[in-house]
């Protein structure tokens, strides 16, 4: 194997000496990678998780609808949210190797000069002081910034498990920390996307365009600037402590494997902090037990008077019976105030005579009546039962006697 | 003499013209609100029919074998709203102006109401069409013969104003949703409705709608349901004769299930969701006072109410709900305090830094301006 095919990472040099000036090294680039990282995963999150905040607010609306719904919006800010602390678990591995291995000074502890640095300033803001304080690697405005990331994060991981995990939570607090969890993931996020806006973006973008966090130097004028001390430090050569590469080598064999079984319980920890419940039922709870359709009995209508049944002893004779089952049967269209039709079943007379198709009684030819044919056509309101055709037609075959 | 003569030849017919046209103007006003449309009586007057009709138990069996009762009675049809108004029955039974009458083309009952209240839509046209978008109009067009059209709720013959009393309303839906009614029967607005006639409540329709009768089957009713309470519950003067907080649908938008339904809603209505809705905890027709042992919201029955959507939820976890409180001092005061803390909190950290970044940026512009101006002098 060649050496080309094996390409290693040229470390970038720390000092670069450019026509006309000279830079110094401030960020390597994965520290940059990181930034972005997390740069982008702390975007993601505050605007997925601000317009779930302010979810009523029109542009809310309108950011929701072009993501694609609510849904959409948890599931993005949840793997940001992983993203992030991803970062966090690589954060705390490379921090214990600049402190453990390499043994860096712990730059970013933040002590009483801060504070003094810090009263300095505003002393020289206000015209009190000549000069500004002298600062190190990280300025008190820089210590500020970092800290502030970290006590936030805390937070947004604990009430982010309390919201994501409300079941597990509710089993050792109480309930009313959900919301309360809610609230406070909430404010905190309002402050620091603020905070990043009004502190970070002034800092590095407004009062000078800070190029480090992209190539990676500041120039010795941006140093001697924002950090005098350091820029000492550096040409004294005492910046970093004198490393014995051997025992950096031993202080590795025990870093790594320590750090990888820390990193892997974390790992876990944000596995399970994923997958730790299933909080609600994903399926449509069944609908009460309720029939939809449940008819009461209809009303009963009311019940026909009886008719007069033809009693096998009729006398088939029109004043023995016959007049009496017309008057129940058809009186009520052919009787003598309605005579529909021109019939009037009234009295034997008329019925003889029919109406207006015709008589309605031929004696001795029923199938000449008016009254069999309409009735053995059936379908005839006021319709005779087969029985009684049955007598009404014996009853004109024998001449349709009158009594 | 002439002139008078004029006047007399002139002013008397104009005057009567006059008097004729408001006549006539104030018949047409007369005819126009219900009649219009109604078609014309084809000179058969009721009394034709009902020399017939009238007589009891009128029936003819259909080929289904069912028996089509053809009696009216008089006093019913001339106490409905049409017999008041003096329609004719032909002006709904058009086909049925001579006899004999042409024979029957429906086989059942039904079949034979289903051809006949075509005859409404003649006058009621709008209503018919407000219809056309109910689950009842489209279970009918899916092939449900049983699906309600305008007779099975307003009647035929015997039509009276349907809220007359107004707690006739669930009634009339009893009459094929019977275990809803029951339910609603007993709920805080069926008990007041139908027990004391309490006319702040809602009846079936304020919620489901009149004739475009929609419910959990068109799903948008489903979503834009917590809209439909609130439009009681937010009402101040009307919550506040019974002593009911206003602040129900705010608070529920404000959690997590109001704000995900609400936009549900705005995004896609037609979507199905298993967050809840109000009815979801509160009950569907069966909603109670929250004092009521049996309500499904007070404290001894809320674990289970969530439990239908977190079955894995334990003692504590209905707590996590506000229970339509705004966090105050008494009512969930953690909440409360860290909301308090954060009006805090953030106004004084970027206070702080504002101080900071606007003293900062001015000593850069003073030093500056300083600057150029000794460049100047150089």
């Amino acid at each position: 194997m060649s050496e080309t095919s094996k390409p290693k990472a040229v470390p970038e040099p720390k000092v670069l000496e450019e026509p006309g000036e000279r830079k110094y090294l401030r960020f390597t680039r994965i520290q940059r990678a990181e930034h972005w990282v997390f740069m982008a995963s702390f975007s993601i999150l505050g605007l997925t998780g601000l317009v779930q905040k302010y979810a009523s607010a029109r542009l809310s609306e309108s950011f929701i609808a072009g993501v694609g719904g609510i849904e959409n919006v948890r599931q993005i800010h949840h793997i940001a949210a992983i993203v992030m602390m991803v970062v966090v678990v690589y954060h705390l591995g490379a921090v214990g190797y600049r402190l453990f291995v390499r043994r860096v000074y712990p730059t970013m502890l933040p002590g009483m000069h801060d504070v003094r640095a810090a009263i300095q300033s505003l002393a020289y803001y206000l015209g009190l002081r000549k000069t500004r304080p002298q600062q190190g690697r990280y300025t008190f405005e820089e210590k500020a910034e970092y800290w502030a990331v970290v006590w936030g994060t805390v937070i947004m991981v604990i009430t982010g498990f309390m919201m994501w995990n409300p079941i597990a939570t509710a089993r050792f607090l109480p309930g009313e920390f959900i919301p309360a969890a809610k609230a406070a993931h909430g404010g905190e996020a309002l402050l620091a996307v603020l905070a990043i806006i009004l502190w970070h973006f002034f800092h590095v973008l407004v009062k000078t365009f800070n190029r480090s966090m992209f190539n990676g130097y500041l120039t010795e004028e941006d140093m001697l600037e924002e950090h005098p001390m350091e820029l000492a430090d550096i040409k004294a050569g005492v910046a970093e402590r004198p490393t014995d590469p051997a025992k950096v080598a031993r202080r590795r064999q025990t870093f790594f494997p320590v750090y990888a079984v820390f990193a892997g319980l974390l790992l876990l920890g944000i596995f399970a902090f994923v997958t730790f419940e299933q909080t609600a039922l994903e399926t449509i709870p069944p609908a009460d037990d309720v029939e939809v359709f449940a008819p009461l009995p209809p009303t009963p209508l009311p019940t026909p008077p009886p008719t007069s049944t033809p009693s096998a002893d009729l006398v088939l004779t029109w004043d023995g019976g016959v007049s009496e089952l017309f008057n129940s049967k058809c009186s009520a269209c052919h009787g003598s105030a309605t005579q529909l039709g021109g019939l009037n079943l009234s009295s034997y007379a008329t019925a003889l005579e029919g109406g207006d198709t015709g008589p309605g009684i031929v004696p001795g030819d029923p199938d000449a009546s008016q009254v069999i044919v309409k009735q053995a056509a059936g379908g005839h309101p006021g319709q005779l039962s087969p029985d009684e055709l049955v007598q009404i037609r014996e009853w004109i075959e024998a001449g349709a006697p009158e009594n | 003499m002439k002139r008078k003569h004029l006047f007399i030849i002139l002013g008397i017919p104009g005057l009567a013209l006059f008097a004729l046209f408001l006549s006539l103007d104030r018949a047409a006003a007369e005819l126009e609100q219900p009649a219009s449309g109604a078609p014309l009586t084809g000179g058969v007057d009721n009394e034709t029919c009902l020399a017939c009709h009238s007589v009891p138990g009128m029936q003819m069996t259909l080929p289904s074998g069912e028996i089509l009762y053809l009696t009216v009675d008089r006093e019913t049809y001339n106490n409905s709203v049409h017999g008041k108004g003096g329609y004719a029955c032909v002006q709904c039974h058009t086909d049925l102006t001579g006899y004999p009458h042409p024979s029957l083309t429906a086989a059942t009952q039904r079949d034979f109401t289903l051809e006949l209240y075509q005859s409404c839509i003649r006058c009621h046209q709008d209503k018919y069409d407000a219809t056309l978008d109910s689950v009842h109009q489209k279970a009918l067009a899916g092939g449900n013969k049983e699906a309600a059209v305008c007779t099975d709720c307003h009647g035929a013959h015997n039509i009276t104003p349907p809220d007359e009393p107004r707690s006739r309303i669930p009634k009339t839906c009893e009459k094929c949703h019977s275990q809803i009614f029951d339910l609603y029967q007993d709920s805080v607005h069926g008990a007041a409705l139908i027990g004391e006639g309490n006319p702040d409540v809602p009846s079936c329709i304020d919620c489901h709608g009149v004739h475009n009768v929609s419910g959990p089957s068109n799903q948008p009713f489903h979503l834009y349901s917590p809209q439909i309470c609130a439009r009681c519950h937010s009402d101040q003067e009307l919550m506040a004769k019974y002593g009911i907080s206003t602040d129900v649908f705010d608070t529920y938008v404000s959690d997590f299930h109001g704000a995900t339904v609400v936009l549900f809603e705005k995004t896609a209505p037609d979507q199905e969701t298993n967050k809840p809705v109000c009815i979801d905890c509160h009950g569907v027709h069966d909603m109670r006072k929250v004092d009521d042992p049996e309500s499904r919201v007070i404290k001894e029955n809320l674990l289970v109410t969530c439990q239908r959507c977190h079955p894995d939820a334990t003692t504590n976890f209905p707590n996590a709900w506000l229970s339509h409180y705004r966090p105050s001092p008494e009512h969930y005061p953690t909440v409360y305090y860290v909301n308090l803390f954060y009006q805090i909190f953030i106004p004084t950290i970027l206070g702080g830094m504002g101080i900071f970044v606007v003293l900062d940026g001015s000593r850069r512009l003073i030093n500056r301006r300083r600057e150029r101006r000794h460049e100047r002098n150089q």
